[in-house]
This record gives structure tokens, C-alpha cells and sequence, in this order.
């Protein structure tokens, strides 16, 4: 077994390998890995829209021991991630860390949050840094906006 | 032997909550890569697993230290709540799981588990042993049952 804890760094493994493959064998992954969050989030996400999404990442916080601050108010969901556990284990590592680990995380919450009609602004600020910005809005154009405020803007299958 | 009597620190050693669910994260990772790629590309990729991610404890192999996997083994498999019992001596550890809580829980988050779910173990095991004077044999016994053994090449 790989243990839970270490999924991120056999996850590492798989991005080297697909990035070797070419950029769309990537983003065919990260489909594949938002298929499979699909299951869990799509009803929760369509039915209570940012609410849902704030309980998800409430209790992916929790689980997951992320040092993230998160805000919800009637416009918008802001993840403020201060220690991202996930980016942490990837560097603390014998192997090699990808050098855009950090691009995975849009590549499969990207295409989830297009599926409900809502507007994803991922800002990942530098990819060698455990921490990023990320905010959810209802509407197009405050997240159109948002976006010129971002470092290091992230896109994903369906956004270039 | 006690489960505890084993005084080295793990290269990775993790603490806080457990997040079972990246478990089903795997079993679609292997079937991903096994239907695109082939079963030899997802084998690879797990040998770079047992070769590079857990380079410190293939490590302590080669200098015949083998009770640095069973405190690996044993520290996660706690965490995660499995049924196992461990043997361990200077010359053989023998780990039987029981109760594995990770095809457990794919089981219950997915329904059907990939037929190489458990060559994550398997093929990890290989490449931890490979190039040291010990083998590691994982033998399944049933459904989210398995015995790992190393002990030093014949």
C-alpha cells in the first residue's frame, strides 16, 4: 500500500511521467481526476452553489491538515491556502518534485467549477511556494476583473 | 515484539488526520494509466515510487537495516486503521494484513476496485528490494488481504 499520507508523492510521479508524454496527456489526467471528484462535489456543488463549496473545502481543510483560511460572503468563495500540505510533501521528498506540480490543482477544479456555472480565478502566486489564492465567483465579470490582480494566473482544459 | 521497540525516525512521518479518499485517487490513477499506457508503464511508475520516493529506506536495506520498513509499515498501517499483525527479527520481518483499510475504502467509495490496485504493493515491494541483499515478497491472500516478507535472498 501507499499510504494515504504519501499519495501526493506517487501523484508527482504520475505528473513527471505524463508531462514527459506531452501537455494533453496531462490535461487527459486531470480530466480523469475531475471525473472522478465529480462523485462527490457535483451534486453538493450544483444544489448549494458556493455553499457547497465552502463545506466541501471546510472539510477537505480539516482532513487533509491544511493551514487554509476560508471566506464565503453572497459574491464569492475565497481559499486562502497559507501551508499547502499537498505542495509541502512533493518538495519534502527523495524523488524529484514536478516543476508544475502546482498546475494540477486548476487542471481538475477548473473544469468541475465550469460545469456548475460558476468562475474559477486560480492564483498560484509562484509554484515553488506551498500556498495560493483561489476565489470562486458567481458572476463572470467580477472574476474577469479579479483576474488582473493575480501573480501567477492558472488555466486549465477548456480555459487557455 | 513490541510494535513500538523500534527507536528510528522515518524519513516521512506523518501526523494529523488521515485522508482515506486519496486511496480512490490511486485506484483511478491505475486504471487511467493501465488502459492508456499499459500495465508495464504503470509498473514503472510505481519502481520509481519504491526507488526514489523511498529512497531512505531503500537505504537502510542495502546496509541490511530491514527493520526501518517495518516501522514504516507499521506506523501507516496504524494511521489508517488496518488489521495487520508483524513479526519482526534481525533476518526476516513478516507482515499480514488482515484487513486492508485502503482497498477497504475504495471498495466502499467506488464499488469496484482495479484488479491492480495491490500492485502498488507489489511492485513498490520489488523495487525497494532491488539491487540489496534482501527480497520482499507480497503474496495475496484473498480480497484486502495480503503477507509481505523480506528476508535476505537465497
Amino acid at each position: 500500500m501507499i499510504p494515504s499520507d504519501h499519495f501526493t508523492r506517487f501523484y508527482n510521479e504520475v505528473f513527471k511521467f505524463l508531462e514527459d508524454q506531452g501537455e494533453e496527456h496531462l490535461e487527459a489526467y486531470w480530466l480523469e481526476i475531475s471525473k472522478n471528484q465529480e462523485k462527490h462535489t457535483l451534486e453538493l456543488f450544483k444544489e448549494k452553489g458556493l455553499k457547497g463549496m465552502y463545506e466541501y473545502w471546510d472539510h477537505i481543510r480539516i482532513e487533509e491538515n491544511c493551514d487554509m483560511d476560508l471566506k464565503l460572503d453572497d459574491e464569492k468563495l475565497e481559499l486562502r491556502m497559507n501551508v499547502c500540505p499537498s505542495l509541502s510533501k512533493v518538495l519534502d521528498n527523495d524523488a524529484e518534485p514536478m516543476k508544475r506540480y502546482c498546475d494540477h490543482c486548476a487542471g481538475w477544479i477548473g473544469p468541475l467549477i465550469d460545469k456548475v456555472d460558476h468562475h474559477l480565478v486560480y492564483d498560484v502566486i509562484d509554484r515553488k511556494k506551498p500556498q495560493c489564492v483561489v476565489k470562486i465567483f458567481k458572476d463572470k465579470e467580477k472574476a474577469i476583473e479579479e483576474e488582473k490582480n493575480a501573480k501567477l494566473l492558472m488555466k486549465w482544459p477548456g480555459k487557455k | 515484539m513490541n510494535k513500538n521497540n523500534l527507536d528510528q525516525k522515518l524519513r516521512y512521518n506523518d501526523a494529523g488526520n488521515v485522508h482515506m479518499d486519496f486511496h480512490g485517487a490511486t485506484n483511478t490513477t491505475i486504471e487511467f494509466i493501465i488502459n492508456k499506457y499499459g500495465i508495464e508503464t504503470m509498473n514503472d511508475i510505481f519502481k520509481k515510487v519504491g526507488n526514489d520516493v523511498y529512497k531512505d529506506i531503500k537505504d537502510h536495506i542495502k546496509k541490511g537495516n530491514i527493520k526501518m520498513l517495518a516501522k514504516h509499515w507499521q506506523h501507516f498501517f496504524d494511521r489508517e486503521n488496518a488489521d495487520y499483525n508483524i513479526s519482526i527479527n534481525d533476518e526476516e520481518i513478516i507482515l499480514t494484513v488482515n484487513r486492508c483499510s485502503a482497498y477497504e475504502h475504495v471498495r466502499k467509495l467506488v464499488g469496484n476496485v482495479s484488479p491492480n490496485f495491490c500492485d502498488q504493493t507489489i511492485k513498490t515491494n520489488e523495487a525497494l528490494a532491488e539491487n540489496t541483499p534482501y527480497e520482499i515478497k507480497t503474496e495475496i491472500l484473498g480480497e484486502a488481504a495480503c503477507r509481505q516478507t523480506i528476508r535476505k535472498r537465497a
